[in-house]
């Protein structure tokens, strides 16, 4: 019998690691933007980024990665049931497409015309995608295992 | 039509440094009404022309009339978010030639740009325009234009210019016009002697590059120096010195994060760039400039004032020997986005708020000198 605390921590599981992700990835798009220019990044400072990225971008991103996840895991599920398997791949397509949906709003809304600026570019977007996934793949790990044995 | 009217708002210049003496004003309010003004051109003859970011050339008369009509003739401007029409100011020879030039964004929400007109105002209506430059190349969405311009003693103009939000990068790249100052003749033409000229890969209007959006343009005449301010991101609002051909860092170099807290690079200076007289971190969106002469407040001469949007207030930068020393915050008793502050005839301070019913507003001494 599934615990009914494993959707719980399964999704804080998932937005921390969608936000981690997400927030490692971005940096990286922004340093290679910057490194494009002709300015030499360091590890240590490429390092440096990354950490403070975690810091900063993490409280807003996260956000946004928290509210998507409330609505993108439990669709996902429905139609993990409805399919009867799946559950992996669903969660993760769910939650890419969840971030995906949700940049899109946040664009429209906000006053500039791309918020994140890994997003401005279609590779920085699927990446940040995948990251999303990364997170959505973790739920059905996790809120799946003791439900169904891993029914993926 | 609204006539002029005097607020008992006043007094008392709040200093935040130490050194800053307290001044006695009194604010007066010109005119209201007007939708989010950018710019005023004071005429000669009396009166001002007053731009709105919602694409009307409003005229006041002398004795503070907003004139009900908006000025006929305009071009066709893209307003949404940040475009709209921008600057108004008239030909260093107005007297003779009655031309002015207008900044404003140009195109469709999916392919804009900053453009610069010249036409003929005969008092009435604009007639004669042509259009002078339109930089390049077009963007979507519509975010950083710059658009403030001023006149250089030697019959040019200089253009302050935006990076277009998505486009930063595009700042360093001295192919486009994205994030930089033009310098044109005042025909539209590019003086021979501009510092790209040379360089058969860039744009021969360029006049500095690497900036992020240039909000306010001021030529220090008896200094010789042109100075420009520019909205960082979260932070990063810089006060610049622009040197013929210099690169201004941006988006390798700044003092700001973007507005999602993340780093837009990790470098706050870097040797090949030029670094800011000063910058402003938080933010206080700098939003226009004048240099002021002294005239109907002696202890302000020669002083910067700097209009701020998030700040609510104009910022006096202190100066001695054009260095500055100290700042001083202004006007935060208005509690209004301040979106230009000039100098008038009179020698007054003049300041433009920027709201949907956007005020033009007269400083003068509390009580006369």
């Amino acid at each position: 019998m599934m615990n009914r605390w494993l959707p719980l921590v399964a999704y804080i599981a998932a937005v921390l690691d969608a936000t981690l992700l997400g927030s490692i990835v971005q940096t990286q798009f922004n340093l290679a933007a910057l490194s494009a220019l002709g300015v030499e990044i360091s590890f240590a400072t490429r390092l440096a980024t990354t950490g403070h990225d975690l810091l900063g971008f993490t409280p807003l991103y996260g956000s946004l990665v928290a509210i998507m996840m409330l609505g993108a895991m439990p669709a996902a599920t429905l139609v993990t049931r409805w399919l009867g398997s799946g559950a992996w791949l669903i969660h993760a397509l769910s939650a890419a497409l969840g971030l995906w949906v949700m940049l899109w709003i946040v664009d429209t809304l906000a006053p500039m015309p791309t918020l994140i600026a890994a997003t401005r570019s279609l590779e920085g977007t699927l990446a940040m995608m995948a990251s999303a996934a990364l997170g959505g793949w973790g739920y059905a790990i996790l809120a799946y295992t003791k439900w169904d044995g891993f029914s993926a | 039509m609204q006539r002029l009217c005097c607020i008992p708002l006043t007094i008392i210049g709040s200093a935040a440094c130490a050194m800053a003496m307290a001044t006695d004003y009194r604010i007066e309010t010109l005119a209201k009404g007007l939708e989010h003004p950018w710019s005023l051109a004071f005429l000669p003859e009396g009166g001002m022309l007053v731009t709105e970011r919602a694409g009307r050339l409003r005229f006041i008369e002398a004795d503070g009339t907003l004139r009900d009509a908006p000025i006929a003739g305009m071009p066709e401007v893209l307003v949404d978010g940040q475009a709209g029409l921008f600057e108004v100011a008239l030909a260093p020879d107005y007297a003779d030639s009655d031309m002015v030039y207008l900044s404003y964004a140009c195109g469709t929400l999916t392919a804009n740009t900053t453009c610069l007109d010249r036409a003929r105002f005969d008092g009435r209506r604009l007639t004669d325009r042509a259009p002078l430059f339109r930089a390049e190349p077009d963007k979507r969405g519509s975010s950083h234009y710059g658009g403030r311009l001023t006149f250089l003693p030697d019959d040019t103009l200089v253009l302050g210019l935006g990076d277009g939000f998505d486009y930063r990068e595009q700042a360093q790249n001295p192919a486009n016009h994205l994030g930089s100052l033009v310098r044109l003749n005042l025909d539209g033409s590019t003086p021979d002697d501009n510092p790209f000229v040379a360089d058969s890969e860039a744009r021969a209007e360029l006049y500095s590059i690497g900036h992020r959006n240039i909000q306010g343009i001021v030529y220090d005449a008896m200094r010789g120096e042109l100075l420009i301010h520019e909205h960082g991101p979260r932070g990063g609002d810089e006060l610049n010195r622009i040197l013929p051909g210099a690169n201004y860092g941006w988006p390798l170099a700044t003092h700001g994060v973007d507005y999602t807290g993340a780093l837009v690079t990790p470098f706050t200076e870097l040797p090949e760039f030029e670094s800011p007289l000063l910058h402003w971190t938080p933010s206080i969106a700098p939003s226009g400039m004048t240099l002021y002469d002294g005239g109907q407040f002696p202890e302000w001469h020669g002083d910067l004032f700097v209009s701020a949007l998030a700040g609510r207030q104009v910022r006096r930068l202190i100066r001695e020997d054009g260095e500055i020393v100290d700042q001083e915050v202004l006007f935060t008793e208005l509690d209004e986005r301040i979106r230009d502050v000039r100098t008038g005839p009179d020698r007054a301070l003049y300041l433009l708020t920027d709201s949907e019913q956007g005020r033009v507003l007269r400083v003068v001494p509390a009580s006369p000198p």
